[in-house]
């Protein structure tokens, strides 16, 4: 602040020097990210002596007061200005969202995808791990333990699993997203959330794995209590 | 010992495996009564039916014929469920293998049959302290069954085994896992037991155990050969 520019248009254009009067901080908009220019806020008719031109609008926007408004207003420019188009706002929004509407799509068939292998492979895990104790789970019945004691605890110990396993994911996301949004905003110099870790994401993710952890060990109990004791024991 | 109450009697106990056209005949007619107090042994070449025997002994199995009363009840009749709860009360098992729980300590080890049958937590926490005290770990209490040696493992097993104040104790090659030393600690374990009143029944291979008990039972090709009372 305070410093003093020579500022130029093109390198032999007329120069000018200015005096800098504020610094604004880089807005949070994503179209704005790793757009790596500055941008010099001067005075038109400062401008306009820099460059050599007169007036000139490339855009311009209108802010209407309802619905009814904006489409009385779109129709006008479009028939008073020769040249010029006018938009909804909200179009261009969504126009100029569509890689990151793909993007999130994208993201979202990969956690799909990796939700049902995970729960595929933590069955297959639940499976083994409860079959390698069938020994242990048919003496206990021969002891007179009952099938639906046996189920009940490997019901109870698969979702203290799952509970402890999301406090983890759920732990390791939110450090991995905190590190991704330190990293890029860093790079961007922007205040933007690159990844976020919402209470939806949350809930979902320990839901989901409680609800897969509690039916795996079920099935895989239900599988050892439905044999004979004696036959399970084996010889 | 003849006028004593029956802790329990088989009559014509059969028992056939079905494998197929040529089933197996496990057990052909076997009839034993053993009464409350009594120390049993069973022995007999490996493949004679003495672990099919001691099955049907503890309501474990069902026989192909003949009947099994525990404590004057036919078990026969039970349901699955019934027979589980009837065992849990009534019959102590100990086996050749330890299985206690890995994750459990000695004594929630004990304390499991115990908490199964509805007891409160002090009464299984002061049942267990006191078993684990009778078979000499009373130190080992907290200690994981990974901590313990097999004699020791074998010790908390025969605990867990009498935590509901069984009728009867019966074992299936109790010393099967264990050395000479460790052997004979087991089997002065089951005298003293006996001596204060519980009735054994231990099917075993080793002399040691068979030589410790009031009767030793001969079984061969699922039929009793001889019934010797020792002492
Ligand atoms: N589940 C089963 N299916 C088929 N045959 C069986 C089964 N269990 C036992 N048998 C057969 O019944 C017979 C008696 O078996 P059992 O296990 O009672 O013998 P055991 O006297 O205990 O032998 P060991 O001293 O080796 O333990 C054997 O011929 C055995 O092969
Ligand atoms: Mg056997």
């Amino acid at each position: 602040m305070g410093d003093r520019l020579v500022i130029r248009a093109t390198p032999t254009g007329p120069a000018d020097t200015v005096i800098v009067g504020a610094v604004v901080r880089a807005s949070a908009d994503p179209s704005e990210v790793a757009r790596d220019e500055y941008r010099v806020l001067v005075h038109l008719d400062q401008l306009q002596s820099l460059i050599g031109y007169g007036d000139r609008v490339d855009r311009f926007a209108v802010a209407t007061r309802d619905r009814a408004a904006t489409g009385r207003a779109m129709a006008a420019i479009n028939d008073a200005a020769f040249g010029f188009q006018a938009h909804r706002s909200r179009d261009i929004a969504v126009e100029t969202s569509q890689t990151f509407l793909v993007v999130s799509r994208f993201h979202h068939a990969i956690g799909v995808i990796t939700i049902v292998a995970s729960a595929v492979f933590l069955l297959c895990i639940m499976l083994l791990k409860v079959d390698e104790r069938r020994r242990d789970v048919a003496a206990l019945r021969l002891m007179g333990i009952s099938a639906a004691t046996v189920l009940r605890s490997v019901v109870l110990e698969a979702a203290m699993v799952a509970v402890a396993g999301s406090a983890l994911g759920v732990g390791l996301g939110a450090a991995i997203s905190a590190a991704v949004n330190a990293h890029y905003r860093g790079v961007y110099r922007t205040p933007l959330a690159f990844s976020i870790v919402t209470p939806e994401v949350v809930g979902f993710s320990v839901a989901l794995s409680l609800v897969l952890g509690v039916a795996a060990g079920f099935l895989a109990a239900r599988r050892l209590t439905r044999v004979p004791p004696l036959a399970l024991f084996g010889r | 010992m003849s006028d004593a109450p029956l802790a329990v009697s088989a009559r014509d106990l059969r028992r056939d495996y079905a494998m197929g056209d040529a089933p197996v005949h496990a057990l052909q007619g076997v009839s034993l009564d053993v009464a409350a107090g009594d120390y049993a042994a069973i022995v007999g070449p490996s493949g004679c039916g003495k672990s099919t025997l001691l099955n049907l002994l503890g309501a474990i199995d069902r026989p192909t014929a003949g009947s099994v009363r525990i404590q004057g009840k036919p078990v026969e009749s039970l349901s699955d469920r019934e027979a589980t709860r009837f065992r849990l009360l009534h019959i102590g098992f100990v086996f050749q293998r330890f299985y206690l729980m890995p994750a459990l300590s000695a004594a929630e080890n004990v304390e499991l049959p115990m908490a199964e049958a509805g007891l409160s937590r002090a009464q299984r926490r002061a049942r267990a302290r006191e078993l684990l005290r009778y078979v000499g770990l009373e130190a080992r209490a907290d200690h994981r069954p990974t901590q313990l040696s097999g004699g020791e493992q074998q010790r908390v097993a025969i605990a867990r085994a009498l935590a509901n104040r069984p009728a009867l104790l019966l074992c299936d090659e109790p010393t099967g896992e264990l050395d000479a030393h460790t052997g004979a600690e087991i089997i002065a374990l089951f005298e003293r037991l006996n001596a204060g009143g519980t009735t054994i029944v231990v099917v075993t291979h080793d002399e040691e155990l068979a030589a410790a008990a009031r009767r030793v039972v001969h079984v061969k090709d699922g039929r009793i050969l001889s019934d010797t009372r020792v002492r």
